[in-house]
């Protein structure tokens, strides 16, 4: 569906940007900062699923990404809500 | 065949566009200094380079299924990318991460929400503001 090396060169810069979000989940140093790290990582999982369904013709891949991008951001008002203990 | 081509070569410029722009968007949270200016960062640039992704994705495999899916997706990360960002920063500053020290008008800084009494020590993002406290 894509070339090979376009897939490759977009899941490296995606590979690189997780690298990166986790060096500042280890790094810290608030809680805050380990949350938008890790709002970084899914956002590149997103587009590494995106690129793998292309390449592998899954005809599913909208889908994923439909869901993902429409329910992901519960996740980091989870984490939100988490660093203040539960309170608003 | 042409035609092909050219969709070929604008779907992988767009898949390729969104992959570096959260690639930049991670070298700002390596680079950026407090939580704030980083989730500046990851608001904007991911919400852009999942949106410029899901163009892409549409481009190459089109339908005019896809094309709706995309629509509802892109409008979807656009809108909570920002609502998502804009809850941690809140919370951040609600449990005590301190902006750096060159973040000249604060105006929290005097309100019960002021992570100036009650912060987690970070020690490094501080600087000289750490000596007033």
């Amino acid at each position: 569906m894509i070339p090979d090396v376009v897939a490759a060169i977009v899941i490296g810069l995606l590979a690189i940007a997780v690298v990166l979000a986790v060096v500042r989940i280890v790094r810290g140093p608030t809680p805050g900062d380990t949350a938008v790290a890790g709002d970084l990582i899914f956002f590149a999982f997103i587009g590494i699923v995106a690129v793998f369904g292309l390449a592998f013709s899954i005809d599913a891949v909208i889908d994923i990404v439909l869901i993902a991008a429409i329910l992901g951001f519960l996740s980091i008002l989870s984490l939100a809500r988490l660093l203040q203990g539960g309170q608003r | 065949m042409t035609a092909e081509l050219a969709v070929t070569i604008v779907g992988s410029a767009l898949l390729i566009l969104g992959a570096f722009v959260i690639a930049s968007a991670a070298i700002g949270l390596i680079r950026l200094p407090d939580l704030y200016t980083r989730t500046s960062a990851i608001g904007t640039a991911a919400g852009l380079g999942v949106s410029l992704i899901i163009v892409g994705v549409v481009v190459l495999d089109f339908s005019a299924l896809n094309l709706l899916k995309g629509v509802i997706a892109i409008v979807a990360q656009l809108l909570t990318s920002a609502i998502g960002s804009f809850a941690l920063a809140r919370s951040g500053y609600l449990t005590g991460s301190r902006p750096v020290a060159t973040t000249a008008p604060d105006e929290l800084a005097d309100s019960a929400a002021s992570p100036r009494d009650r912060q987690i020590d970070d020690g490094r993002a501080l600087g000289d503001d750490s000596a007033t406290s």
